[in-house]
């Protein structure tokens, strides 16, 4: 009998005991599905859009720079292999609506069929990786619309004389699938459209490319960047323009990523010589074993506005 | 048998006392402050939760760490990439105790100033805090509230040089909690 009593009060006692003690018991970690953050570092690999958009009230001021070939017949030590000679520029600014849309604007010199252009783009956050892998992939969606502001070209049969106001006008639409396997690395894959409304003879309006690229972090602000574009391009053009002297090239660039408090600076090399989609995609035709590579930058300096006193409430 | 059926209702009493002591809380906030010489530093969240056992004196508070919201998003980032690592360390934990006044009834109405020893995992590093704090308790309703300083190197959270003049080496952290049983 006083064993049974004895018995059932330390029970009792053990069970009070444990309640008091680890109050954390009382907590079960119910967090759901976290989305992955930080699969890239900027809005864009090296040529072509990451996965990442900026969040509401972010606004990037973006600069990037193509250079001269680097060897070749216009590049080697009298042009500093290549630093003299700038094949594309672009200037942009980019705004985060919503944490998942963003929308741009900019001007790039232009460097293929057309110049001076301006751009502009919209891009939205479909699908994010979640740290459980109940959504194993992020994607993405980008859009661009660009016009030339360049002098329609006498030629009537140049990809740059304008009969009317449509001609200057190329789009282009991506998907961007992307994925962060563990801490360093970071694989996109990009099926991507792009319109050209005038083109030259043989050459096609629409044309589709597989985009792919990677980020390997080597510490956390460094990182090794590389991408590269598969253009489809059919065989009877690429032909057509073999026996005019000209080849097509698929644009492939590598780099490093370097990130410091509000910018990201990405230093890199690629063959093509455009920065626009709707001109490195379809109009490479500089080649890496050619020594037509070149230096190139991307600066992306983020800032945040409004907000300050939504959020100190 | 009576006697046994006796025991066995005190038993079940004083488990029954025992948690009437336990209250909880599922929205504790949490918030940190530094200041450094470039800018100050401010987030928040009210996503934590707290329990605390008013006859033990046992209290205890935990926090997803990415839930902690910036204004400036870039630095939610940086904050949760590089400084805070959340993918490795998801929690900030806090286990401790009542220790001064000891043996104090908190039970009764009324604001009682605290110290509280225990200790906190943040980042991965366990380090024990002693920190003064204030437990209030009116009408049944308990509410809990403390302001204590962090130093990064506690904790191991490396800042770079590069960026050190944008970020303090000690912040103050503030937690508030309103409990219900």
């Amino acid at each position: 009998m006083k064993a049974i009593s004895l018995l059932l009060i330390s029970c009792g006692l053990c069970m009070t005991s444990q309640a008091q003690d680890d109050l954390s018991k009382m907590f079960k970690d119910s967090t759901g599905h976290q989305p992955v953050i930080g699969t890239f570092k900027s809005t864009r690999i090296i040529m072509g859009h990451s996965n990442e958009t900026l969040k509401k009230h972010e606004l990037d001021f973006r600069v990037a720079h193509r250079f001269g070939d680097a060897g070749g017949s216009f590049g080697g030590g009298k042009t500093a292999f290549g630093l003299d000679n700038s094949t594309d520029i672009r200037i942009a600014f980019e705004y985060g609506i919503t944490d998942d849309l963003m929308i741009g604007i900019s001007r790039a010199k232009g460097s293929g069929d057309l110049t001076q252009i301006f751009e502009g783009l919209a891009k939205y956050r479909i699908l994010k990786q979640t740290t459980d892998d109940h959504m194993p992939i992020s994607l993405t969606v980008f859009g661009n619309v660009t016009v030339s502001t360049m002098t329609s070209n006498d030629d009537a049969t140049s990809p740059s004389h304008f009969d009317e106001f449509t001609d200057r006008m190329t789009y282009v639409g991506q998907a961007i699938l992307a994925r962060k396997f563990g801490e360093r690395l970071s694989l996109t894959l990009s099926p991507t459209y792009v319109h050209r409304n005038r083109v030259g003879y043989m050459d096609e309006n629409n044309m589709f490319a597989l985009g792919g690229s990677g980020r390997i972090k080597l510490s956390k602000r460094l990182a090794f960047i590389a991408e590269y574009y598969v253009p489809f391009r059919s065989q009877s053009s690429k032909d057509y323009y073999k026996s005019q002297g000209v080849e097509f090239f698929n644009p492939l660039g590598a780099g490093l990523e370097i990130e410091t408090g509000g910018h990201v600076f990405s230093v890199n090399f690629t063959n093509s010589t455009a920065i626009l989609e709707n001109q490195f995609i379809p109009e490479t035709r500089s080649s890496w074993l050619q020594g037509q590579f070149r230096w190139g930058f991307n600066i992306s300096r983020r800032f945040s506005l409004f907000g300050k006193k939504d959020w100190k409430k | 048998m009576k006697r046994i059926l006796l025991i066995l209702g005190i038993v079940l009493g004083t488990v029954n006392v025992f948690a009437q002591d336990i209250y909880s809380c599922r929205n504790a906030s949490f918030s940190f402050f530094s200041s450094a010489p470039m800018e100050d530093i401010e987030a928040k969240t009210d996503k934590g939760v707290s329990a605390i056992n008013l006859k033990t004196g046992a209290v205890y508070f935990k926090v997803p760490v990415n839930t902690f919201q910036f204004r400036k998003k870039l630095m939610q980032e940086h904050f949760n990439e590089n400084y805070l690592e959340t993918d490795k360390y998801p929690y900030a934990e806090f286990k401790g105790k009542v220790v001064e006044p000891a043996g104090s009834n908190l039970s009764t109405d009324g604001t009682h100033d605290v110290t509280v020893e225990g200790v906190l995992s943040l980042h991965g590093v366990d380090k024990t805090y002693r920190e003064k704090g204030t437990i209030t308790v009116q009408g049944g309703q308990v509410t809990s509230a403390s302001k204590f300083n962090v130093k990064l190197v506690d904790h191991k959270i490396k800042i770079p040089t590069l960026v050190i003049k944008n970020i303090a080496e000690v912040v103050e952290v503030t937690v508030k909690a309103t409990y219900a049983k």
